[in-house]
C-alpha cells in the first residue's frame, strides 16, 4: 500500500511554522532598520556614530550628507535630558 | 535635525544653559551622519592629514577638552572644506556610494562598483586618489584588485 498522504500533513506543517518564524523575524528587523538591513559586528564606535545619527536624523538609521550641521545641532541640550532613555543605543 | 521635546516644552526651547565662552571662535558642525562620512573617510584622512595629526598629538598630551579646542576646530573645518568640495564636484557618485554603503553594514568589500566610479570621478575632478596608509607598495591595493569572480 502506498504511503497516505495524510502523514505528510504534520511535516507541511512544522516546515510551515519555520517560514512564519522566519518571515516574522525578518519582517520585525525590516520594521526597526526602515527597511535596511541589520547592522551587526558593530563596535563602539558605530554605537556612538548611530547616537550622533540619531540626534541629526532622528532615527538610528537616518542618514543625512549635509557638510554643515543645523545651528540647533551644537546648542540643543534636550538629547542630554533623560540621556539613558532616548540615546540609549537599542 | 529632530529637536525632542515634551508637549509643553518643544524641543526647540531646549537650548543649553552653559554654553561655551563667547571668546572662543564660532565653528561650524560636521552635519553628515555615519555613511557618508564613511564614503568620504580616505579623502578626509588624505587631505586633512596634517590638522588630523596635530590633534591626536595634542590629545595625547592631556585629555583635557579645554587643551586641544584649536586643533579641533581646524580638523571640523577641514572635515567641512572637503565635505563641500566633494558634494560640488561628484554628488550623484557620492551619493550612490553611500547608500550602497548603508544597506551592506557600512563595509567598503561589498560596494566596489560605486566606489570605482565614485573614485573616478574624484581623480578626475579633483585629483585626489584613495590610498590605504600603510599598505604594502608592491602590490595593487585591496580596492584595486580585480575580483576573482566576475
Amino acid at each position: 500500500m502506498p504511503i497516505p498522504f495524510e502523514s505528510f500533513i504534520p511535516f507541511a506543517v512544522i516546515a510551515g511554522m519555520f517560514v512564519v518564524t522566519g518571515t516574522g523575524i525578518r519582517y520585525a528587523q525590516t520594521k526597526r532598520n526602515e527597511g535596511k538591513a541589520v547592522r551587526y559586528s558593530l563596535d563602539d564606535w558605530d554605537r556612538k556614530m548611530m547616537v550622533r545619527d540619531k540626534q541629526l536624523t532622528g532615527t538610528f538609521r537616518g542618514q543625512v550628507d549635509n557638510p554643515i550641521a543645523p545651528p540647533e545641532f551644537k546648542v540643543n541640550s534636550s538629547w542630554k535630558v533623560y540621556e539613558s532613555l532616548r540615546n540609549d543605543f537599542a | 535635525m529632530v529637536n525632542p521635546g515634551y508637549k509643553n516644552f518643544k524641543g526647540e526651547d531646549w537650548v543649553d544653559p552653559t554654553p561655551p565662552p563667547s571668546h572662543l571662535p564660532h565653528v561650524d558642525e560636521v552635519g553628515s551622519t555615519g555613511a557618508p562620512l564613511k564614503s568620504a573617510s580616505f579623502f578626509i584622512g588624505s587631505v586633512c592629514k596634517e590638522y588630523n595629526e596635530d590633534f591626536m598629538l595634542c590629545k595625547s598630551e592631556s585629555r583635557d577638552p579645554k587643551h586641544c579646542l584649536l586643533e579641533g576646530r581646524k580638523v571640523t573645518r577641514c572635515a567641512i572644506d572637503v565635505l563641500q568640495k566633494i558634494e560640488s564636484n561628484c554628488l550623484e557618485e557620492f551619493r550612490a556610494h553611500w547608500h550602497c554603503l548603508d544597506g551592506k553594514n557600512q563595509e567598503f568589500g561589498r560596494c566596489r562598483e560605486p566606489e570605482k566610479t565614485y573614485n573616478a570621478c574624484l581623480f578626475k575632478a579633483l585629483g585626489w586618489k584613495k590610498t590605504i596608509p600603510g599598505a604594502p607598495t608592491n602590490k595593487p591595493e585591496i580596492h584595486e584588485r580585480i575580483p576573482l569572480t566576475k
